[in-house]
């Protein structure tokens, strides 16, 4: 996927993660020297970020910020069809407007959704390309389409793609033998989990500037991942990578919608080429609804057998997913993994329809898998009368692939159910759910989550010493908001004895040192282990030279507080400074992640636990407190690693209670693409949120025992609301959003049953 | 977004004259929050925007022996923490804060409130031509409804979105419009609304060149109470999904007199007369105040995704009423 042209590519939306994230073992190389018994000054504190009060006072330059000399602004023409032919395009007439510089053709082939593109247009300005789009004459000759699940998986109805079924099968998995697990269960129970499409809402739109200068090509870009778009630019455009360069420095939001290369990216270049002039093209709060990716919806039935004892004997998932145009997400990983259970089994299944492609979502698959998952395994708890969290713990394991597989280097699972459990008071649970009385109903819930996270090895980053005192950490990788400059003038400053505000930190250009793309939780367990080799090298030449100032082995030289000291006798010190000043010119270390020791399997874990109140009168679900437990190795920055846990709650809940894309039968159109209508959390609904972090320090994963975080605190985080609102109104609300309707629906169900 | 010229009238006067030059397409412009939003999204083209703004004096709050008096410009934020309005019409403060948020009702006026249109998603894809654009067909009617009207639809399924407008139709307020040559024109607010049967393309009378200068408001008889209860799906932001803004005279815990006003429900704001009926002089139990919804919901005719309004209505009424004894 990363070489393929994204905008074709047919495979599944989470399937580089697999390849990425899961199988780096190949890579693998001696085993590595940890840092885990350091004491460190600066790591694992509270640290502002190095650029925050820039960010907040409205300093940084985003991409959408940006104004080159001579820039036009290109625009999209998009269909509004679901499907149709093209019969013909004009553009004669838009071209002729004043003002207009170019106007080129997007589309090859049909029309395959509502939104797609068909032509672009750069003008002087933003008026002038609008007005020009509305002068494009495009004939369709609309067909029949699809865009509702359980209508695309209708037989005869319209086919999506020429070759392909709509309900196409996928890689399933198993291990053991299901059917004889479920004979030795003691009680079988089948349940059905839904959760809608989920769209990328992020705060700055996508937005791209292209400029040529003879063959070399300049693109600043809202971008997750500078190096991908680089290299899939060169493969659409056909021109070597070596002549694009990708800069990126601010970004507002991306979670997986700008992983590679995006339409409006190739647009931008296609126009300034065309017409020689540096082109800025910037998604539309609707386009981004449309066009950029979005998380695939699923349908999981869920079959597990378990004994009185607590005993899971066999898990089978049949899940059905949609991605629109492209595939969509395997949900499955979390009930192969998490938890003991000897016989497994998938079926899955695409569907598709005649709406915009998928890309990854913040964990993708694994948000969706975690809600089936884990309200089953409270389902199946409760049809045994035991308590979740100790069903938990009954069938937890240290082995991957459900107890069958390999050891995982580090799993800290345990201690999140002991910090989580305390925090919230999970004795405070109602014990049979939804014994509750009255008009509000509290309950208490948790949910498990796991991810990978283990850094891709073979990144690279350097430490650039200057003589005159000055040190740059440098490296091709993105910060996209959460904090990867703070965290690398951490690990620099740390290793150097300085402080984070002494670093220059240089990332968001392709032509620096290769990082990989800003997702599936790569970047701080990748970047931060380059760094800190970069700089033990630093420190290490150093050393050699303070040695003879300080007349004592340079083993036996530490770099603390803007000095290099004798250790042991910080009286005999010289200041880093001066060392740096014998330098005669500028020198350069260069660091690098390495590879991961075979055998083991790197994860990340969490647990959260929540509490809510429903309204049942009303089916209004107010979340109370979440409390988060993480187990992602060494935190390198405690403040930012908190924000990242805040966010993905806030994320988690707000696709728990209200996010959906909601789709016209028959205009083949999204009705909602606009924040009136697609709903978002605000300010208003979110609780008092605990983050928390298991200390623990993975032995062998990288040089600071550290992994990652983007992914985890947004997996259990709509699951966990959904299982406390079943210990407050003892009905699982299988389905998110759990939208009112839904929760009165099911509460009227229930009192019908009675 | 077409282009268009702006007028700044200095008076009223110069309003309805501006209004009143033929063969041009106007639009009113009062905080601009609905409007820039529909011209920007291509639902409506006009050539020559009109700015209230630029007319002085046309936000106060005043009052006299009987009324109290609001003139159009006055924003949402000004009339919420308004003493007068505070003092005597609490369901007007409850519902004027509970609308959208402190950005939008900084801006946002009363009458732009008032004359707000629709946010049915089909009315507002500038790709879908409906009934209400001069098309054939409701889309709503057999498509994504759960939002959409459960009372007074037919034609067309919007809902009205304003929650200043059940608050004061519940206390029985008048409003003030200005025609052509200076022409005042006085009605009750309630009857201002006009369900889609009667105009498809509008949801209230005000004709093309006429504007909307005045709220009047007459002032409360002795024990009266009034409350307003939205029920939205998130905790700001947010239109109703079904709100109740009930007004009346309580005795001896009982209504001897009650108005009984909903948003969300309908293409206007609507009043439930059976619950009005049911529930003036009983006893203001729980059994009671749901049976009186029930009374009223005899009338409700839900689509496919907006049944579950009916229990909402129920639950509505029932949390607005046992706040006010
Ligand atoms: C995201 C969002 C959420 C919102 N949520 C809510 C909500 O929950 N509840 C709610 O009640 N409102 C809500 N609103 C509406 C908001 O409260 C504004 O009051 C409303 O948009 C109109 O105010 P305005 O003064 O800006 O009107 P404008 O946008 O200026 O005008 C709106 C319409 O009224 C006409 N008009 C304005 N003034 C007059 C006049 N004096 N005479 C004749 N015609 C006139 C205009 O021509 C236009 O058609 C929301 C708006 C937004 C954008």
């Amino acid at each position: 996927m990363e070489k393929k042209d994204s905008r074709y590519a047919m495979e599944d939306s989470n399937l580089w993660y697999e390849t990425y994230a899961s199988d780096q073992t190949q890579h693998s190389s001696e085993a590595l020297s940890s840092d885990s018994d350091k004491k460190f000054k600066l790591i694992g504190k509270h640290i502002k970020r190095i650029d925050g009060k820039k960010i907040v006072t409205g300093k940084a330059p985003f991409t959408q910020d940006i104004k080159l000399k001579g820039m036009l602004i290109g625009k999209i023409l998009r269909s509004p069809h679901a499907k149709a032919e093209v019969l013909s395009i004009k553009l004669d007439v838009a071209k002729s407007l004043s003002g207009v510089k170019a106007a080129i053709l997007m589309i090859r082939g049909n029309i395959q959704y509502a939104g797609q593109m068909v032509a672009a247009v750069a003008a002087v300005d933003e008026k002038t390309a609008d007005k020009a789009l509305e002068l494009i004459k495009v004939e369709y000759k609309p067909m029949p389409f699809v865009v509702i699940e359980e209508k695309a998986r209708e037989e005869g109805s319209p086919q999506v793609h020429d070759k392909r079924p709509n309900v196409e099968q996928r890689r399933g998995y198993s291990r053991g033998d299901v059917e004889a697990g479920f004979g030795k269960a003691d009680v079988v129970i089948e349940r059905t989990y839904k959760t809608a499409v989920e769209i990328h809402q992020t705060a700055e739109t996508h937005v791209s500037i292209a400029k040529w200068q003879g063959e070399r090509l300049t693109i600043w870009d809202s971008t997750q991942a500078i190096h991908s778009v680089r290299d899939q630019l060169a493969e659409v455009l056909q021109i070597p990578a070596s002549r694009i360069k990708v800069i990126k420095q601010y970004m507002g939001g991306g979670f997986g919608s700008k992983l590679g290369l995006n339409e409006q990216t190739v647009a931008a270049s296609m126009l300034a080429k065309e017409t020689n002039r540096p082109v800025k093209v910037m998604l539309t709060r609707k386009a981004n609804s449309l066009c950029v990716g979005n998380r695939p919806s699923t349908f999981q039935t869920y079959k597990g057998g378990v004994k009185k004892d607590g005993t899971i004997t066999a898990l089978s998932l049949l899940s059905h997913t949609s991605g629109g145009i492209r595939g969509g997400d395997r949900s499955s990983e979390p009930m192969i993994d998490v938890h003991k259970c000897e016989n497994a089994k998938v079926e899955d299944y695409n569907i598709y329809m005649n709406t915009g492609p998928s890309k990854p979502t913040r964990a993708p698959g694994l948000v969706q898998g975690t809600f089936g998952l884990e309200g089953f395994i409270e389902e199946l708890a409760n049809e045994i009368g035991m308590d979740p969290l100790e069903f938990r713990k009954k069938n937890y394991t240290t082995k991957n692939r459900g107890g069958t597989g390999i050891p995982y280097s580090s799993k800290g699972l345990d201690k999140a159910y002991e910090i989580g459990a305390k925090q919230i008071g999970w004795h405070k649970r109602n014990k049979v759910p939804g014994e509750g009385k009255g008009r509000i109903r509290r309950g208490i819930g948790m949910a498990a989550g796991i991810w990978w996270g283990a850094g891709s090895p073979g990144t690279l980053a350097d430490v650039k010493l200057h003589p005159d005192g000055s040190v740059e950490a440098v490296c091709g990788t993105q910060d996209i908001g959460c904090g990867t400059r703070t965290h690398m003038a951490i690990v620099t400053a740390e290793t150097l004895g300085l402080e984070p505000k002494d670093i220059t930190v240089k990332l968001g250009n392709s032509d620096y040192p290769w990082a990989p793309l800003s997702g599936g939780s790569l970047t701080t367990p990748s970047v931060a282990p380059a760094l800190r080799d970069a700089a033990l090298k630093a420190a290490e030449h150093l050393k050699g030279m303070a040695a003879s100032k300080l007349k004592v082995s340079a083993s036996s030289i530490v770099c603390e507080n803007f000095t290099f000291q004798e250790k042991g006798n910080p009286k005999n010190a010289t200041p880093f400074k001066e060392v740096l000043g014998d330098l005669s010119h500028e020198i350069v270390f260069h660091g690098e992640r390495k590879g991961l020791p075979e055998g083991y399997a790197y994860n990340t874990f969490g647990a959260h636990f929540a509490e809510v109140e429903v309204d049942t009168m009303t089916g209004m679900i107010k979340v109370i407190k979440v409390v988060a437990v993480h187990d992602s190795g060494r935190i390198i920055n405690k403040l930012t690693a908190e924000s990242q846990v805040i966010g993905g709650i806030t994320q988690g809940l707000s696709t728990a209670l209200f996010e959906q894309r909601i789709m016209d039968n028959e205009t083949g159109r999204m009705v909602n693409p606009n924040l009136r209508d697609y709903k978002i959390a605000t300010s208003m609904d979110i609780p008092e949120i605990v983050p928390l972090f298991v200390d623990s320090v993975d032995p062998r994963i990288n040089i600071l025992g550290t992994k990652g975080l983007g992914e985890p605190p947004r997996i259990p985080a709509s699951a966990v609301i959904a299982n406390s609102v079943y210990n407050a109104i003892g009905i699982h609300i299988r389905e998110i959003p759990m939208t009112p309707d839904k929760v009165l629906q099911a509460l009227k169900e229930k009192e019908v049953a009675r | 977004m077409k282009e268009f010229k702006i007028a700044q009238p200095k008076s009223l006067d110069q309003v309805t004259s501006l209004l009143s030059q033929k063969n041009t397409d106007y639009a009113l412009m009062a905080g601009g929050t609905d409007l820039l939003d529909e011209i920007k999204n291509k639902i409506i083209a006009p050539e020559v925007v009109i700015d209230l703004k630029s007319v002085p004096d046309l936000s106060t709050i005043k009052m006299d022996k009987t009324h109290v008096s609001i003139d159009a410009m006055t924003c949402v934020a000004d009339l919420a923490e308004n003493p007068i309005i505070r003092e005597n019409f609490p369901v007007l403060v409850e519902a004027a804060l509970s609308l959208a948020s402190p950005q939008l009702r900084n801006v946002g006026t009363v009458g732009g409130n008032l004359c707000q249109r629709p946010r049915c998603w089909y009315y507002r894809d500038p790709d879908t031509i409906c009934r209400k654009k001069g098309g054939s067909r409701c889309f709503a009617l057999r498509g994504r409804n759960r939002y959409h009207a459960i009372f007074g639809g037919g034609m067309c399924y919007i809902v009205h979105p304003s929650d200043l407008a059940p608050a004061l139709i519940s206390l029985d307020a008048e409003i003030t419009i200005n025609g052509l040559e200076g022409k005042k024109n006085i009605l009750r607010l309630e009857d201002f609304f006009t369900l889609p049967q009667n105009n498809v393309r509008k949801e209230n009378v005000l004709e093309a060149r006429q504007v909307l200068s005045e709220i009047r408001i007459p002032l409360p008889k002795n024990g009266s109470k009034s409350t307003y209860y939205k029920f939205k799906e998130r905790g700001t932001w947010d239109f109703a999904v079904v709100s109740a803004a009930i007004s009346g005279v309580i005795s001896g815990g009982v209504f001897r007199d009650i108005k009984i006003v909903c948003g969300g429900l309908a293409p206007i704001p609507w009043r439930l007369k059976k619950a009005e009926d049911f529930i003036k002089g009983k006893n203001l139990t729980e059994e009671v105040i749901k049976q009186g919804a029930k009374e009223a919901l005899t009338d409700a005719r839900p689509l496919e995704e907006n049944t579950y309004k009916m229990g909402l209505v129920e639950a509505v009424l029932y949390t607005a009423i046992s706040s006010m004894i």
